[in-house]
């Protein structure tokens, strides 16, 4: 590894983590020309003409490194994704930063980009995992019905925890919030 | 009893692919083989569909290098209307492709290889990878993610998105640069200046302990080629193409792209959905070359830049004519992504940007187009045949990776024959092989333009077919 001598220390452009205004990250993910994995952004994008308050959205195919600097400076983020594996209901699931899953695969793990953001950025905020089931994930830009109801209720949860976010009012609020 | 060993799947390269090396009954390499076993279609599929389209289309091949299926779409759309595109247009295309090789160079330098050099080949697979990057020096990964941050800003504010920018097509493109948005990416560059330039050096310095690597990773004579400005300077985006040697001499210049199947041909190869291409004068396989940074630093004689100038030249006294190393696609990698930062700069001094026309209009003048630029990994063709109403009747695509595929089979015998001699093989020998793909950097959803994936395995096989070891991964 790079070594003292390498002539590297202390060129290495500083950093320091600063959290500016709190507010509530949603990236939804996958990709729009293959059906019900569309599901994801396409979500994300109708809750951006929502205008949200402190609600911040991200679309993307797959999620990648760059990802997590974002992530650091949210107060809490909600990554929308579909979900082919059991049981086929919409899930909506706390999650911690994990290890190790390749972070460019199309099965990228939110959790691994948690764990980016607490290493490289210094923080990782309160993150939810929300899957809705996907049926059909040949090409086409249209959800499946199965799909299309997923999406509805996952709409009703992020309006939920959209409105929740928005009474808290301080990092150490939301830390101890229960949403 | 011979023996085949597979590596399946090779790890930290974008797409999948596996290694299959062959031994003799003494233990010795006599060949080895790259091969991709996704299978894409977007040739196929594509018929029937309106050219106007394909910028879209096609830029969904892959979620790394959109921008570039994007970019030679539109030019072949360009071809197909036999229009010039007003200089603005072409301006800000070049702008985005910078943006692109820059955000890729980045991801591959710091996440897919520099784990494997800097890390050293003996450091356990567990921690060989970014994630150890991190733990090891933090401050330089947090450097190297936000290098592939500012590339992809530069395509957010031109696209709209950072993947998937519906924003070049046929005859231009659909929006100048804001003069927000040339704040913005002017507020990146000192970072990126300075992140840039520690990664060459950290490189440099990496050579004084890898000179086995460079002798023997993929260090054989084949032809280089790419783009060319009219006077022989690098070029990302239009321009000429050329063919060099390994000694440095000219072998053809200043092709006509649009002509590219009078010189290049393209071969099937079993066990691969990779096709081989190879210059045609000079007949398969004798015609191998290679393309992407390697090849683009050789062909040129200038970076035209300031401190491009100065590390190209340092560049090309590494070699004997050219550099035939491909452990040095890395070193080329950084070149270019520091010239891309200093072209980046000039752009954004450059006011047609935000002002004057982006658009030219016409039907179908001609019922076959071709599209190229140079995409990070190495030049890209796309050529489009249409009926009289625009509708695709073929298509035909050309990817950098693919250009490689000879190559990267010959890299990959190079480094097993180096290091395999009937002992046992170590995870660190296959990591070195895996190792010498990663030069390439290949992007193997493109190459194959693939609809799904397959599971992976590795297989050792006897001459008489049998598996004699099965070991499945991912």
């Amino acid at each position: 590894m790079a070594a003292r001598g390498d002539g590297i220390e202390g060129r290495l452009p500083a950093y320091e983590f600063v959290m500016k205004e709190p507010h509530l990250l949603i990236i939804g993910y996958g990709n729009t020309l293959r059906s019900d994995d569309g599901v994801g952004p396409r979500l994300v994008e109708a809750v951006g003409t929502l205008r949200l308050p402190r609600v911040r959205t991200l679309l993307c195919q797959q999620l990648s490194p760059e990802h997590s600097g974002l992530v650091s400076l949210a107060g809490a983020v909600i990554f929308v994704d579909a979900a082919v594996d059991a049981p086929h209901t919409v899930q909506l699931r706390e999650l911690t930063p994990g290890p190790t899953t390749q972070l460019f695969a199309h099965a990228a793990d939110p959790r691994t980009l948690l764990a980016f953001a607490r290493d490289v950025f210094g923080h990782a905020p309160r993150a939810w995992w929300l899957t809705i089931p996907a049926v059909n994930l040949a090409f086409g830009e249209q959800l499946s019905p199965e799909t299309e109801a997923g999406y509805q209720e996952a709409l009703a949860h992020i309006k939920m925890l959209a409105d929740e976010f928005g009474q808290v009012n301080s990092p150490a609020e939301l830390a101890a919030h229960h949403f | 009893m011979s023996k085949r060993i597979v590596i399946d799947p090779v790890t930290r390269i974008e797409g999948h692919a596996k290694i299959s090396i062959y031994l003799d009954d003494a233990g010795q390499v006599t060949d080895a083989e790259f091969h991709v076993v996704e299978f894409r279609g977007f040739e196929k599929f594509c018929e029937g569909r309106p050219f106007s389209e394909m910028p879209g289309i096609t830029q969904r091949i892959c979620g790394i290098c959109p921008v570039s299926h994007m970019l030679a779409s539109a030019n072949a759309g360009d071809a197909l209307m036999a229009v010039s595109i007003p200089p603005a247009a072409d301006k800000l295309r070049r702008l985005v492709n910078l943006g692109q090789i820059i955000q890729s160079h980045a991801l591959s330098f710091f996440h897919l290889s520099a784990p494997d050099f800097l890390l050293g080949w003996e450091t356990p697979v567990a921690q060989r990878n970014v994630f150890g990057l991190i733990q090891s020096n933090t401050d330089l990964a947090r450097a190297g993610i936000r290098l592939r941050q500012f590339g992809q800003e530069i395509i957010e504010v031109l696209g709209g998105k950072k993947i998937h920018p519906a924003w070049a097509v046929p005859g231009g493109v659909r929006s100048g640069l804001s003069e927000e948005g040339r704040a913005k990416i002017r507020a990146w560059l000192p970072e990126s200046y300075a992140t840039a330039r520690i990664a060459l050096d950290l490189f440099k310095k990496t050579l004084e302990t890898h000179q086995r690597e460079l002798e023997v990773f993929g260090n054989f004579s084949s032809l280089f080629m790419g783009l060319v400005t009219p006077d022989g300077s690098w070029e990302h985006h239009g321009g000429k193409l050329r063919f060099t040697s390994s000694e440095g001499a000219l072998v053809a210049d200043q092709l006509d792209p649009q002509r590219y199947a009078e010189f290049i041909g393209e071969s099937v190869q079993g066990g691969s959905y990779l096709k081989s291409p190879y210059y045609t004068p000079l007949g398969f396989p004798k015609g191998i070359y290679r393309v992407g940074p390697l090849a683009r630093l050789n062909i040129c004689e200038r970076m035209g830049v300031p401190q491009g100038d100065v590390e190209l030249a340092n560049f090309k006294s590494l070699g004997k004519g050219a550099v035939t190393a491909s452990f040095l696609y890395h070193y080329a990698r950084l070149v270019e992504l520091l010239s891309a930062i200093e072209f980046v700069e000039r752009y954004l001094d450059d006011p047609e940007l935000s002002t004057g026309p982006l658009r030219a209009d016409a039907g179908i003048n001609s019922l076959r187009g071709v599209g190229v630029s140079e995409a990070p990994r190495g030049t890209l063709f796309h050529d489009y045949t249409v009926d009289p109403d625009g509708l695709l009747q073929k298509v035909n695509l050309i990817v950098a990776t693919g250009q490689n595929n000879l190559a990267m089979n010959q890299t990959v015998a190079q480094i097993a024959r180096s290091y395999i001699h009937g002992q046992e093989i170590t995870e660190p020998v296959l990591n070195r092989i895996e190792h010498g793909i990663r030069c390439y950097d290949p992007c193997l959803s493109c190459s194959t333009h693939a609809v799904g994936q397959m599971p992976l395995r590795v297989r050792l096989i006897a001459p008489d077919g049998a598996v004699v070891n099965e070991v499945a991964r991912g």
